[in-house]
């Protein structure tokens, strides 16, 4: 790396054996005589982010009783209410392509497998048939801007194959982005793996190599340390806060993995998962969304889909003494103590998103926090999970869209929407203009966004 | 896509109209339902070309009155399945507020003793209602091929909206067998309320609407028409009913109903109730708001033609279906009641199998 007096290139990789590490936006990446107009080059991008939740939500848990500004939050979303001004609620989009259209059982699929394409999906175990998600429709569109066009996050295990739900294919299950109509692109689960795409350079280590990085507990930060020194003699103090903090954020995401792939193999040494997943779901998912929150950070990519757990999971939550399954619960059949149990899921997974919505907001951006520049989408495929409606889906959009959106506000549209409406209306503010995308009928309207 | 394990249910209709306007609408969505009661047909959209809330809640009031009362509520906890839900009332939106009228208020402003609205209705905001296209499309891709009919008894602005959007002409091409079209008078007669109040859409309906078109003009609809002497006794099985307050409402009775809406629902679901069809042609519109037909082989138009012989007949079916009493809302899943466990009969040889397997 060169350092000169210019402005710090905006994608500068502090590199070293094996390791790439990118960088937060820093004041030296401005010209020192910035323009209105080369600040305005510089303003931090806006970023695009889907967190999908399976087998619906207690609705009437969910849906606040009043439209317009929000107060007082619904119990499952409680735990948002320090940021309900950064929340805008979004209400009676409808999926129709998820609805069964003639093809019998298997909502869960369907839905899942239509939530970013908007298309129906086909009912079919070896053959599958999806279209090109709306995340990749963007990421295509930013192509070389950033190193990884997208990423896909999970947090279960997606190596269920064959039919995953009444002859849908395991593959509308286990994705949610899909880059053409065949191919679906598998969400990272593993922390490790994760990691290593993001600060790696790609370079296939041999387990050896691994295992004496592992030995001798080295930091991938310790491998980039030269450059770190250099390019910090030339910062101010400032940017050398902004530095640390970052390189900081970078270490503990590295250290929870260690501590969770110690502890992993402690508890049973022939575990299926990957030795990094924690066996804590809060764990798990704050792993996850550090590093998605330090990859929109370093603009190592803009567009991230987050697939929380998979459509039908029967996941149980013993974190949260539930034994039972989650899918087998949210077909509670009116009875009380299962509906207790699907509100509790529900309420776990948004505490969870409050605190990923709290490090966004935290997070520091040459034009405010890094939650003010994303289009954070938490919503899922399924409104009644008891009774599989598409419609009224449960969707919240997470900050400002650089400005483009302002939240703190519940807008109900008219029943029936397209979900793929709020699609395009995103992919728009991504700078992609679309006329038609799924079963779109137009934008949301843009005014009532923004 | 039609999935091969399902049978194919009764035709579907898709209903669209100036509800609140008329009174041939309503007793055709009464007649409607009836046939649905009946499984000969399911109201799968309805929609309402007339902008204001107070024609979606009248539309949503009939609907649930049609559709007979919900099941009783079981003990808390106890799963009986689910109730079939009172659809989504689709209704335009040109942003100038439509007129009230006397149907509307006769149905709407009726209270029952406690102060509430006697024939309930949930809609109170415009975004409890639908967008009209996006209705109609959604419902039409639910259906099986060639097994859904609309029915048009108002403005064209619902329908022109719906062939909008992108990949409807297809949909309507794969799954609609017919449009039934309540408009003019054949071959040739006075301008159209309906046409006038959207000449473009009428235009565009009638130029590109790629199906069969059936019209049912005035001149059938006053030949036979629904009898009015009917109000005054065939709906007293019921205390209130809303089709005979919105009849009373429309006109001073004994009247009787030009029925063209009526018939164009009657012969859509059962053709061989007393009506026959026109020989093809087209049917163009007029920039007064006339509409014409032209005889020619090819033309995708006819009109409707009912047999004089069998009017009584017509009329008697009219009654029966409109007035008939709605049957209670079914379930739409029900767990299997639990057996009483009876003992094993050690002795007792199997049965032969009669049933299917």
């Amino acid at each position: 790396m060169k350092i000169t007096r210019k402005a710090l290139p905006r994608r500068t990789i502090l590199r070293g054996m094996g390791a790439a590490v990118g960088l937060p936006f820093l004041d030296a990446m401005l010209p020192a005589m910035a323009t209105p107009a080369q600040a305005a080059v510089a303003k931090a991008p806006v970023r695009l982010a889907f967190a999908y939740v399976p087998n619906g939500i207690i609705m009437n848990h969910w849906n606040p009783s009043y439209e317009g500004q929000l107060g007082e939050l619904p119990r499952i979303l409680k735990a948002m209410e320090p940021h309900r001004d950064d929340i805008l609620m979004l209400g009676n989009l409808t999926h129709n392509t998820g609805r069964a259209l003639l093809d019998g059982a298997g909502d869960h699929g369907r839905c899942s497998g239509s939530y970013l394409t908007g298309i129906q999906v086909k009912k079919t175990m070896v053959d599958i048939k999806a279209g090109v998600s709306c995340d990749q429709i963007v990421a295509k569109h930013l192509g070389e801007q950033t190193r990884f066009p997208s990423l896909e996050v999970g947090m279960e295990d997606a190596r269920q194959a064959g039919d995953c739900d009444s002859g849908y294919s395991c593959a509308y299950t286990n994705n949610l982005a899909w880059k053409s109509e065949t191919q679906p692109l598998p969400p990272l689960l593993d922390p490790r793996a994760m990691f290593e795409r993001l600060f790696g350079t790609g370079a296939v280590r041999s387990p050896e190599a691994k295992a004496r990085q592992a030995d001798y507990r080295r930091s991938i930060l310790d491998f980039v340390n030269a450059e770190t020194g250099q390019l910090k003699a030339t910062l101010g103090p400032s940017d050398n806060r902004k530095l640390d903090e970052y390189l900081t954020s970078i270490r503990e995401v590295e250290r929870q993995i260690d501590r969770a792939e110690k502890t992993n193999a402690q508890i049973d040494p022939k575990m299926e998962k990957p030795y990094g997943v924690p066996a804590d779901f809060s764990e798990h998912f704050k792993l996850m969304t550090d590093m998605i929150t330090i990859a929109f950070q370093a603009d190592l990519t803009r567009v991230v889909t987050f697939l929380m757990t998979r459509e039908g999971t029967s996941r149980p939550y013993r974190e949260l003494d539930i034994a039972d399954g989650h899918h087998p619960c949210t077909h509670h059949m009116n009875k009380p103590d299962l509906i207790e149990k699907v509100i509790r899921i529900n309420t776990y997974h948004v505490a969870q998103m409050a605190g990923w919505v709290e490090k966004l907001k935290t997070t520091k951006e040459s034009t405010g926090s890094l939650l003010d520049n994303m289009m954070l989408v938490y919503g899922a495929g399924l409104s009644d999970g008891n009774r599989h409606l598409h419609e009224d889906l449960p969707t919240i959009l997470i900050g400002k869209g650089g400005n483009t959106i302002k939240p703190g506000r519940r807008i109900v549209f008219r029943r029936e929407t397209p979900m793929c409406n709020m699609h395009l209306a995103l992919m728009e503010r991504m700078g992609v203009h679309m006329e038609h995308f799924g079963d779109a009928t137009g934008q949301l309207n843009l005014a009532e966004l923004s | 896509m039609q999935f091969s394990g399902l049978t194919k249910p009764p035709i579907g209709v898709v209903f669209d109209s100036a509800l609140g306007d008329g009174i041939d609408d309503v007793l055709a969505l009464a007649l409607l339902y009836a046939l649905e009661g009946k499984s000969e047909t399911r109201v799968v959209s309805t929609s309402t070309t007339k902008s204001t809330l107070r024609s979606a809640m009248f539309a949503e009031a009939l609907t649930k009155f049609l559709m007979g009362p919900p099941p009783p509520r079981p003990a808390p906890g106890v799963f009986a399945g689910f109730q079939r839900p009172v659809p989504a009332i689709g209704m335009a939106d040109n942003g100038k507020l439509a007129q009230d009228t006397p149907v509307l208020r006769a149905v709407l402003d009726r209270k029952n003793d406690q102060g509430e609205p006697l024939y309930p209705r949930a809609i109170t905001r415009l975004n409890e209602t639908a967008d009209p296209a996006a209705l109609i499309r959604n419902a039409l891709t639910a259906q099986n091929d060639e097994n859904c009919l609309v029915l048009l008894a108002g403005p064209a602005t619902n329908l022109a909206a719906m062939m909008a959007l992108r990949g409807s002409m297809e949909l309507i091409r794969a799954k609609v067998k017919v449009l039934m079209l309540a408009w003019g008078s054949y071959p040739e007669g006075a301008a159209d309320p309906n046409v006038k109040a959207d000449l473009a859409a009428a235009r565009q309906l009638l130029t590109a609407w790629p199906t069969t078109v059936v019209a049912v003009g005035a001149e059938l609809g006053t030949a036979v028409p629904f009898p009015g002497e009917s109000f005054g006794k065939d709906f007293a099985w019921s205390t209130s009913h809303p089709i005979l307050d919105a009849c009373l409402a429309y006109h001073a009775q004994p009247y009787d109903v030009p029925a063209s809406a009526l018939a164009a629902a009657l012969y859509s679901i059962r053709p061989d109730s007393g009506f026959t069809t026109s020989a093809p042609g087209t049917i163009s519109v007029l920039d007064d708001g006339r509409l014409r037909f032209a005889p020619g082989a090819g033309g995708k138009h006819s009109y409707l033609l009912a047999d004089p012989a069998r009017k009584a007949e017509i009329q008697r079916t009219y009654v029966e279906l409109v007035s008939a009493k709605p049957l209670p809302r079914p379930m739409r899943r029900r767990i299997p009641e639990k057996k009483e466990e009876v003992p094993p009969a050690s002795i007792k040889p199997p049965e032969p199998r009669t049933g299917p397997l």
